[in-house]
């Protein structure tokens, strides 16, 4: 068990990071490439830079969540903050990375860390019900957005029971080895699901205005490509 | 199969319609910036549902498809499949959708039932502009001739017409109009307004909703009032007088021919700039597309009549009475000048000065509800009972609430919807007006505008 344990939280995480961190990398730099390109061709380069940066910084400090059905977004707000804060800084993960965390990199006391878990797992909890509760959610969910809660659910639960055995139902060893290994899995699917938007978001009201910003030709090599020049309308 | 929609299309061809269709998106893709905005859409949209809870159309219908999230998933899934290498590598192991004729007969009744107000874009936690995916799906649409009959037989006569307005006024009647409005501000009011026509270095081409002529001569006696007033410089052309574009609702392709119809009649003219009359759309798709198409900082700089009066109201220009309209007033913001923050202040300064009684409706401003009319579907008759009922059904409680008598929409889509909305939602104590249909009321007059002193005349006009 506790072989496999090392392997999981040892190659088998590094191998996951480096490809959560690479896929991270390569969406970052394809988007802002694409964003580069759009900004060249736009016939009117002129973009309001200050209401792109005061929306987007606007719903980082989520006020306007709450006009809305506030016990789903304050769900979704305390979810958010439980999975920024411990898997950043438990010092069992920052444990992880030895060498690579600066030495300043602060951890926040195990206590602490039980506490906002069980948070993030009612979190998880009220986000799931609310999702297939509510009808207009349900309506638009698609099996991939159950299966990304359930997944974190299980990572939450599983850490949980990992540093709570008095409580697990099965061995504390079995659970971190279950741990570690959905914290695996979890880190491949963060750039390839919409997880990635933890690394998109600040670009994504930039992506919509500049959308509105049409290259100058657009309408005539549309045409031409379709042989519709000089065609009536 | 044939297309059939709410709303009357002339004939499509379907034959090897879905090709077709994939053809069309494929070449929008390729030269525009819209893949990026679809790729962006496809990775970071949570369909959380917050967009449903802002949705007038939503809100009022309760039906799935109207859930802006679920209407913009059906470009999306097209865009997946078609256009990414997952979707290509899906299909190669059976596991994909094919678009059909079915699938496509869908989309052109969902997109139309969006009214393209983007205000779900403001309630969306990641800033996905829906608006901006219902105009690129539209346009997808119209490649294969899927539009409302009633927009693009506008655009044709705009375009390819005669005429070469969306209301087929001909410039023979089009210059009858500008004398009668003149005669009758002269014998109803007593002041003197000119229509300047074909006037060659003026600092602006005038360009209306060109239904104003036929249906709402008051904002247009109001206008003149308002130039006359504040000896503004100012010309209506008659190579091109139609501020309506419809090509903003569903073809880039059209709103370029329309905007730089616009910017070679100012060039015609000698002129430095456009004047939109009173027209949410009209205003918006000239202000931030002329740009785009017309060579932006060398493009004409636009400016909406309502910017332009009230920054001559504030600069001493043109002097208003105070409290002449006495019944309760509101505002209605047009959403194509309002969502952007561009005008909402300058009106209501207007009317809380003008008005004894004038109390906003809530919410307003960037977060006002659409007329229910907007994104072209104002224009599309047969549709009424859903623009009106549903789509309305959010402003007609916005404007009950308020308990006011006039509603002041400075757009020509927004009034004929505001119009039909009170009238299907028994608002019969209401009417519907342009800011500039008041203004005409409370200018104080320079003496050269005083054609004779005739209190009776004069005083009856400001009775509203």
């Amino acid at each position: 068990m506790d072989g496999w344990i090392e392997f999981a939280r040892g190659p088998l995480f590094r191998i996951a990071l480096t490809v959560c961190v690479l896929g991270l990398g390569y969406r970052i730099v394809t988007l802002v490439g694409q964003i580069a390109v759009a900004w060249h061709r736009a016939g009117d380069r002129r973009l309001p830079l200050g209401d792109i940066v005061a929306a987007t910084a606007g719903w980082l400090v989520p006020r306007r969540l709450w006009h809305k059905r506030p016990v789903y977004s304050s769900a979704s707000v305390l979810f958010h903050v439980g999975v920024l804060v411990v898997p950043l800084f438990l010092a069992g993960h920052a444990a992880l990375l030895p060498g690579i965390l600066p030495v300043w990199w602060p951890v926040i006391p195990e206590a602490v860390a039980d506490g906002v878990t069980l948070v993030s797992l009612a979190a998880l909890l009220a986000l799931v019900v609310g999702r297939l509760g509510s009808a207009s959610s349900r309506a638009i969910t698609r099996a991939g957005d159950v299966l990304v809660l359930v997944i974190l659910f299980a990572l939450v639960l599983f850490g949980w029971w990992a540093a709570n055995p008095a409580f697990s139902p099965f061995a504390a060893r079995t659970m971190l080895l279950l741990h570690v290994l959905v914290g695996d899995l979890v880190l491949v699917l963060v750039p390839i699901t919409k997880i990635a938007h933890c690394v998109l978001y600040p670009f994504t009201r930039l992506v919509f205005q500049l959308g509105w910003h049409f290259p100058a030709e657009t309408g005539r090599h549309v045409a031409q490509a379709l042989n519709k020049e000089g065609e009536p309308v | 199969m044939a297309i059939e929609c709410s709303y009357y299309l002339e004939p499509v061809d379907t034959s090897d319609l879905p090709r077709r269709y994939l053809e069309g998106l494929a070449a929008i893709l390729s030269h525009s910036n819209y893949a990026m905005v679809l790729d962006t859409a496809c990775r970071v949209t949570t369909r959380c549902g917050r967009c449903s809870t802002s949705c007038p159309v939503y809100e009022t219908s309760g039906e799935d498809r109207d859930i802006p999230c679920r209407r913009s998933e059906l470009l999306l899934k097209v865009y997946r499949r078609y256009f990414t290498p997952f979707g290509n590598l899906g299909a190669r192991f059976g596991r994909s959708f094919e678009i059909d004729e079915a699938y496509i007969n869908t989309m052109a009744e969902e997109f139309y039932r969006c009214t393209a107000c983007r205000r779900c874009n403001l309630e969306c936690p990641m800033g996905i502009d829906h608006g901006l995916l219902t105009h690129l799906a539209r346009w997808s649409l119209a490649e294969v001739g899927i539009v409302p009959k009633a927009l693009v037989v506008a655009t044709r006569e705009q375009l390819d017409g005669t005429t070469r307005n969306t209301s087929a006024i001909p410039k023979a009647a089009l210059l009858d109009t500008c004398e009668f409005l003149e005669e009758d501000c002269a014998d109803e009011v007593g002041l003197k307004i000119e229509f300047p026509i074909d006037r060659e270095g003026t600092e602006y081409v005038f360009f209306p909703a060109v239904s104003d002529y036929l249906l709402e001569p008051d904002t247009l006696i109001g206008n003149a009032a308002v130039m006359s007033a504040t000896g503004g410089s100012w010309t209506i052309g008659t190579g091109a007088y139609d501020g309506i574009n419809y090509g903003l609702f569903y073809s880039d392709r059209m709103l370029d021919r329309i905007v730089s119809m616009e910017a070679e009649e100012v060039r015609r003219l000698g002129a430095r700039k456009i004047l939109i009359g009173e027209c949410g759309h009209a205003s918006r798709s000239a202000k931030f597309f002329i740009r785009t198409f017309c060579g932006a900082d060398d493009a004409p700089e636009v400016v909406n009549f309502m910017e332009y009066t009230h920054r001559a109201w504030k600069e001493g220009r043109l002097e208003l009475r105070p409290d002449v309209v006495s019944q309760r007033t509101t505002y209605h913001d047009p959403c194509n000048i309002a969502r952007t923050g561009w005008i909402i202040d300058q009106p209501r300064e207007i009317l809380r000065h003008i008005c004894a009684d004038y109390v906003d409706m809530t919410p307003k401003g960037r977060e006002n509800y659409c007329c229910g009319g907007g994104g072209g579907t104002v224009s599309i008759d047969e549709i009424r009972e859903f623009r009106t009922l549903v789509g309305g059904a959010k402003k007609a409680e916005q404007i009950r609430r308020t308990g006011a008598e006039i509603v002041v929409a400075p757009c020509a889509n927004c009034k004929k919807q505001l119009r039909e909305v009170c009238e299907d939602h028994g608002l019969d104590q209401v009417r519907v007006v342009g800011l500039h249909d008041l203004l005409i009321k409370a200018i104080v007059p320079p003496a050269e505008m005083l054609i004779e002193i005739d209190d009776a005349a004069v005083g009856a006009a400001s009775e509203v």
